[in-house]
């Protein structure tokens, strides 16, 4: 299976993952203005060589566009779901430098992430039995050294409830 | 499949049917409305299965309670989620978030618009240098142009004059017979001998 493109790492789902840029639910549109060629926009263009792949794979209902040579300069620009606009000039700047920045202004913190996992920790409590969906198991009968499901092997005889009723019956007669 | 039936049907069907049922009669099942009844089944009614009407009161009550329970444990629990959605939507904790949480976008929002005010500050700057830089160039362009044309126009200008002293020895129609007698008079040599080690001698006889 040959490796495809210049940096075939950033298909890797390993690399996917670690991208810690997880934007605020009123982030619905990011957009990126830059140039194919210049010294001042190479930050612009590391970053959407490297780190665009993680963002959308982080935030997989934002819109991310890109337009080429549109501006003289590159720029981001965030549009919020109540019709607010951010801006971030990224002239000149690295592209470590505008991944933070765009941590800190646009991006879920820590803190934040960290309830999120616990809450969906807790919904999930591997305790449970039901669909699924939701749940791991369906029935005790899937666990390892349980009674194995009736519906495949059959009950031995002293177990079933029709045997126990009839054994019942003849004792009280 | 069954349908109760009354009418003229009923007087020949009840002398068969046994005592105490609901009489019934079949309706179109498997088979279209063209196909004959089977063989087996030509007199037959069908009767439903018998209630014991005890029986059926106690069942009626105790299902009936046991309904009304299932049904109210699931209203609660389906409340208790609409509660919780309702407190975690619009209660009071929430509008306390969603205070901090504008305060704490506004405090980003200002720093994003400082950064880009001293981005804005560097550009401006790094604009006017470069300008400069392609103003100085230009000038130094026109220059340096400036430059070479003057020096074509005085290399011309030497040529000229060089030119106006050579005029004064050409020969002209007047100089021609004095030239002449002065050249005969005159004999030239340009013969010249050279040694190995190179010295030149311009002094030869002349044939």
């Amino acid at each position: 299976m040959p490796m495809k493109g210049r940096f075939p790492i950033r298909r890797t789902l390993e690399y996917l993952q670690k991208g810690d840029i997880v934007f605020k639910n009123r982030v619905k549109i990011m957009t990126v203005n830059y140039n194919t060629h210049g010294e001042l926009s190479e930050g612009a263009r590391k970053f959407v060589f490297f780190n665009i792949p993680q963002i959308q794979y982080k935030n997989q209902w934002v819109q991310v566009m890109m337009f080429k040579n549109m501006t003289p300069s590159p720029f981001l620009k965030f549009y919020l779901d109540d019709g607010e606009q951010v801006l971030v000039d990224v002239e000149g700047k690295d592209h470590k430098h505008i991944s933070d920045h765009v941590r800190k202004i646009v991006g879920k913190t820590e803190e934040v992430l960290q309830a999120e996992a616990q809450a969906k920790m807790q919904e999930s409590n591997p305790a449970n039995f039901g669909p699924r969906k939701y749940c791991l198991r369906e029935c005790i009968c899937e666990v390892d050294g349980q009674v194995p499901c009736p519906g495949t092997i059959a009950l031995p005889k002293e177990m079933t409830g029709k045997y126990r009723t009839m054994m019942a019956a003849a004792q009280e007669e | 499949m069954f349908q109760v039936i009354g009418g003229r049907s009923v007087q020949a069907a009840r002398v068969l049917a046994p005592r105490s049922a609901v009489l019934v009669e079949a309706v179109r099942g498997r088979k279209s409305r063209t196909d004959p009844v089977a063989k087996s089944k030509v007199g037959r009614i069908k009767v439903p299965p018998p209630v014991d009407p005890v029986e059926m009161v106690v069942l009626k009550e105790r299902y009936g309670e046991y309904q009304m329970i299932m049904r109210a444990l699931r209203l609660e629990f389906k409340e208790e989620m609409l509660r919780k959605r309702y407190e975690e939507d619009t209660g009071s904790l929430a509008e306390e978030r969603a205070r901090q949480e504008a305060q704490e976008h506004r405090v980003l929002m200002d720093f994003n618009h400082l950064e880009n005010q001293r981005m804005l500050k560097l550009r401006i700057v790094r604009v006017q240098m470069e300008k400069e830089e392609t103003d100085r160039k230009k000038f130094e362009v026109i220059l340096q142009r400036e430059q070479e044309q003057q020096e074509i126009v005085k290399e011309k200008e030497k040529e000229i004059l060089k030119l106006q002293e050579d005029a004064k020895n050409f020969i002209t129609l007047e100089n021609l017979d004095q030239r002449i007698e002065e050249a005969l008079d005159n004999p030239k040599n340009y013969n010249f001998a050279i040694d190995k080690q190179g010295k030149v001698v311009k002094q030869t006889m002349l044939q």
